[in-house]
């Protein structure tokens, strides 16, 4: 079932269960108003009766007396010609008086009751009114007790009049309410669904552009409706959605045009230089300088596929950290040593300051792989002559490693941009410097694993500072 | 024929140049869009190799500065870019045609071999009179006879023939067959035409090339004086 459908069918469902109540309860208090109306005629009649007959229910003199008051009273009705009239005309409004004993033998009754009985209900002790089948109609009766002065109950008078056209109301009523029903519950139905479906129209709009958007097709947004309502919501954070999306894939689509061309760049450079090589004969030393060229080109290519499956590996979380509490001053100093020599080479010498006894809680193998890439890259980016200097400061939450070059600094509006995957300040993309562009985004990935913070500051021409703050570990 | 190389990647621009001088052409090198459009502009090529991701300019921007300026010089684009889109905005920018890298060397120089092309011709080859020259081979032939030229003398005398019926001034013969590392000393130009003559002549097509005094040489069809 369309949701719209379902809104429509529960409503109904509601609606009609609360219909069903009210016209239920209506019938009863129209059917009580009535009886109480009919309960009222009987206890004038009855008022009628004893005061005619001179006598009270509680001051009971016998059956004897009261014989001829009935026969009186039926005269009293017979002199009346209204009433008499009436009572020909419509056999409807004639009453029925009876009186019986205790046992509820009839010691009397009125001449309008024929070879009829009224029923007489026993177990009712004191003045009751009930409704009952008389000869295939309904009455109304009411049933008095008659006691002698000394308390004793002596019979009862029994008085009915007939329901009939109170029926036929209640009963018009009832057929009223029966069919009015579902008269009321198909067009509430209909216009619930109607509605719902223009309640709905936003979902059907979410859902069209929602078909229309492909991965080549991320352009597309839902219109957001007039109301601030909860469908305007859903819009809005739908698109935000398209929104996150269109900039992942965006993303993606960078990275692998990045890639691809950082790949098939040195594969174009040894596939043609092997190419021309191959076209003429030459002489020894030609053949090895090109090859020595092209090897060197593979070696970059195969650094470069190195770090590339080792980014996809850490982005797809396959590789977990395995954190431990080490002290953080052997570790610098192990990159060090090993960073010395090539730094050396370059004429650049680095100094770390080791009076520190901190300890944080990292992976070994991972800190050591940030460090290394940091001090590298400001090995490439110094020139010679200059220092790179390793502090480890640490105030009572954090350990700060600092790494400071006085190399070339990175503009500050590149600042931002260094994590991303090939990106490179120098964006010639020229092998000059042997950067691939992918050595920070690993120390970010790195660091992001193990609740490092990294932070760079930078001045052109003057050095880059990275900062690499962990928490304090005992 | 002279081509120009855009390409900021050291590697390829270096065995591009390389194996086109092998194949006689006289190459120059620009390895970013912005000295690259300064090349283009102020010297005449018959055909530029542009990448597309060049530091300063990029290749598309440096294709469409070149056509701003009036220029009709064949332009190969060169480049990693190899999606669909990437290819038809190349050629929209107005390149005349567009290799994906990696590529072959050998589809390089045929696909260079068509941009130079003589218009309303069908294949490569360029003739005056007896004498026929087949580029992609680098052969001369007068009538069934092969002479065997030098790479120099074999450009020199290509360009000639491929501006046949036009005088060559002694500076657009520099500007073509050598490259922008010569200095514009055009006395070599002489030397050059002596040695090409002297084996022509050998061929039996001594006349073919004339000296226009003062101004340069020509390469007439013979009967058409």
């Amino acid at each position: 079932m369309s949701l719209r459908n379902r809104i429509a069918f529960y409503y109904t469902i509601a609606t009609a269960f609360l219909i069903a109540i009210v016209f239920t309860t209506i019938f009863f208090m129209v059917e009580k108003i009535v009886y109480k109306q009919f309960d009222d005629q009987l206890k004038k009649e009855i008022a009628e009766i004893f005061a005619d007959s001179n006598i009270s229910p509680d001051n009971f003199q016998g059956f004897e007396d009261f014989k001829n008051n009935i026969d009186d009273e039926e005269g009293r009705i017979d002199n009346n010609y209204e009433r008499k009239h009436k009572k020909d005309k419509l056999k409807v409004d004639t009453e029925f008086i009876q009186l019986v004993n205790n046992s509820g033998e009839v010691i009397n009754k009125s001449a309008s009751l024929s070879w009829c009985v009224l029923a007489f209900n026993p177990r009712q002790s004191g003045t009751s009114y009930f409704t009952n089948n008389f000869g295939g109609s309904m009455v109304r009766q009411a049933q008095v007790p008659l006691t002698n002065p000394q308390g004793v109950r002596e019979g009862y008078l029994i008085i009915a009049v007939p329901l009939k056209n109170a029926l036929i109301v209640l009963h018009d009523l009832r057929d009223i309410f029966l069919f009015s029903f579902p008269v009321i519950l198909l067009p509430l139905f209909l216009l619930t669904r109607s509605i719902a479906i223009k309640s709905i129209s936003p979902i059907e709009k979410v859902i069209a552009t929602a078909e229309k958007m492909s991965q080549s097709n991320l352009d597309e947004r839902i219109p957001l409706p007039f109301h601030h309502d909860e469908l305007y919501r859903l819009a809005a954070t739908i698109n935000a959605l398209f929104g996150r999306m269109q900039d992942a894939f965006q993303r993606e689509k960078h990275f692998t045009a990045d890639a691809s061309h950082e790949l098939k760049t040195p594969l174009a450079v040894v596939k043609g230089t092997l190419e021309v090589l191959i076209r003429k004969p030459r002489d020894r030393e030609h053949y090895e300088t090109r090859i020595q060229f092209c090897l060197k080109e593979l070696n970059r290519m195969a650094r470069l596929i190195d770090q590339l499956l080792m980014l996809a590996r850490y982005e797809s979380n396959k590789m977990t950290p395995h954190i431990m509490v080490t002290a953080l001053s052997p570790l610098v100093e192990n990159v060090v040593e090993r960073m010395i020599p090539t730094a050396l080479t370059k004429g650049i010498s680095i100094t770390f300051n080791q009076a520190d006894s901190a300890h944080i809680a990292v992976d070994p193998g991972m800190f050591d792989m940030i460090l290394e890439n940091i001090i590298s890259n400001a090995i490439k980016y110094s020139s010679s002559g200059s220092t790179i200097s390793i502090e480890i400061k640490h105030d009572a939450d954090n350990v700060v490693c600092s790494i400071i070059d006085q190399g070339i600094g990175i503009p500050e509006e590149m600042l931002n941009a260094i994590f991303e995957r090939f990106y490179r300040v120098d964006e010639s993309r020229s092998s000059s410097t042997g950067g691939l562009g992918l050595g920070l985004s690993i120390v970010k990935k790195l660091a992001d694993l193990q609740q490092i913070m990294v932070g760079v500051t930078s001045a052109t021409n003057q050095g880059t500072t990275f900062t690499l703050t962990c928490p304090h570990a005992g | 024929m002279r081509l120009l190389i855009i390409e900021d990647e050291p590697g390829i621009a270096g065995f591009l140049k390389d194996g086109l001088e092998e194949e006689y052409f006289a190459v120059d090198v620009a390895y970013d869009g912005k000295s690259g459009l300064d090349l283009a502009l102020t010297n005449e090529y018959d055909l530029l190799i542009v990448d597309w991701m060049i530091p300063a300019l990029s290749g598309i921007e440096v294709c469409r500065q070149v056509r701003k300026a009036g220029s009709l010089v064949p332009i190969l684009f060169l480049t990693a870019k190899d999606t669909l889109e990437d290819v038809v905005f190349g050629l929209d920018a107005g390149a005349n045609d567009y290799i994906k890298k990696p590529f072959e060397f050998e589809e390089l120089l045929a696909r260079i071999r068509v941009q130079l092309r003589t218009k309303n011709k069908a294949d490569d080859s360029l003739s005056a009179g007896s004498l026929s020259i087949n580029p992609a081979t680098h052969q001369v032939f007068a009538g069934s006879c092969e002479i065997t030229l030098t790479p120099k003398e074999f450009a020199l005398l290509e360009y000639l023939i491929r501006n046949k019926d036009r005088v060559c001034t002694r500076s657009r013969i520099i500007e073509h067959v050598w490259d922008i590392h010569f200095d514009s000393d055009t006395s070599v130009i002489d030397v050059y035409i002596t040695f090409l003559r002297r084996k022509l002549e050998a061929a039996g097509c001594g006349n073919l090339i004339q000296t226009i005094r003062g101004v340069g040489y020509i390469v007439r069809e013979p009967g058409m004086v």
